[in-house]
């Protein structure tokens, strides 16, 4: 795992084209405001879904609130690019992180879960009308998509206080865990 | 004001806050603080997307429902948001930035308000398209949330002062 780790901290520090860009004066914090964005936009659109799901607003068809996904993709994209240029010119910072181990696993969990949902229930929920009640299997992917994505904000907004740090005579971090040598 | 200023990093909170060694202190907060902004900005969002005819089938006047969500993540916000002032107090009263995030955050609620008493309450917008006016209010909105965002994020780089004493 160390050595995979290492292998993908130097994959990412080979990336050099965004790097006057992000270490300008106002790239990295354009880069979080536009993850922030990206963030709002996928939660309450992706939100709204996972709480039809589970039984808010029944009178919405599932199939018309659908139609919101993409919009959810779209913030998603967002914060996967910007969350790439973050990762590319300070991948040591996020991949050992505890904190960013978390979120990743928690993402993995989460694009699970949407496989899941596809291919077992989207049909039968997108043709259920107004008013009608999503079956037991789709309220609890619907609450597990809730849940993951708020516990991977939470990882996402974290991931600062468990920078890891060489622990020599810089400042570590809040939790941080010192850096392997 | 600066002896206020003073006094209020001083205290137990405050310090609690700002340097307590635990992931309940800061980090819970500024956590607390992120999900509440993804739930309002982000649910008042998706509504502005409806009345900007995106989902066209959903009935507006059904996404009223999903607003308690809404006030659940603006007052979870505004809770962590005086804990957060109550830790950097200096940091952000000195901040022109600061007022420029509290004054859309009130903007967006006014245009909430206009939205909710003209838009929401119209039954026949649940089957045709918005007309202009409320559309106008859904981009004002989407601005207002946007900007304060945007200010909330450039508080981190902006700030002049972080504590009274410097």
């Amino acid at each position: 795992m160390f050595h995979f780790q290492v292998w993908l901290m130097k994959a990412f520090f080979a990336i050099k084209f965004a790097r006057p860009f992000m270490n300008s004066k106002w790239g990295w914090p354009l880069c979080e405001t536009l993850h922030f964005f990206g963030l709002s936009l996928l939660v309450g659109t992706i939100g709204m879904f996972d709480l039809r799901l589970l039984g808010v607003a029944k009178r919405i068809p599932i199939s018309a609130l659908h139609r919101l996904v993409p919009w959810g993709v779209m913030g998603y994209g967002i914060n996967l690019m910007t969350g790439l240029l973050f990762l590319s010119i300070a991948p040591d910072q996020y991949i050992f992180n505890r904190a960013f181990h978390f979120k990743m696993l928690f993402m993995a969990l989460a694009g699970l879960n949407i496989l899941v949902f596809y291919s077992a229930v989207f049909r039968k929920v997108n043709v259920l009308g107004s008013g009608a009640d999503a079956p037991r299997a789709a309220k609890i992917i619907g609450g597990a998509s809730l849940c993951l994505w708020i516990g991977i904000i939470v990882c996402g907004r974290l991931l600062t206080f468990y920078r890891p740090s060489s622990c020599g005579d810089m400042t570590p971090g809040f939790f941080a865990i010192c850096f392997p040598n | 004001m600066h002896a206020f200023l003073v006094w209020l990093e001083a205290t137990a909170v405050s310090v609690w806050i700002r340097e307590g060694i635990t992931v309940w202190s800061f980090p819970a907060i500024i956590s607390c603080h992120t999900v509440g902004m993804g739930l309002v900005a982000g649910i008042q969002a998706a509504i502005d997307l409806r009345i900007l005819g995106c989902a066209p089938r959903v009935p507006l006047m059904e996404t009223k429902r999903f607003l308690p969500v809404m006030w659940f993540g603006f007052w979870l916000n505004a809770i962590s948001g005086v804990f957060l002032l109550i830790a950097y107090p200096t940091k952000a009263v000195t901040n022109p930035v600061f007022y420029v995030k509290l004054t859309f955050i009130a903007l967006a609620v006014v245009v909430y308000r206009k939205i909710r008493d003209t838009v929401l309450r119209d039954t026949s917008l649940d089957e045709k398209p918005v007309p202009r006016p409320g559309r106008m209010l859904a981009v004002y909105s989407l601005t207002c949330w946007a900007v304060a965002i945007a200010a909330g994020r450039l508080l981190a780089y902006t700030y002049r002062h972080l504590m009274a004493g410097e």
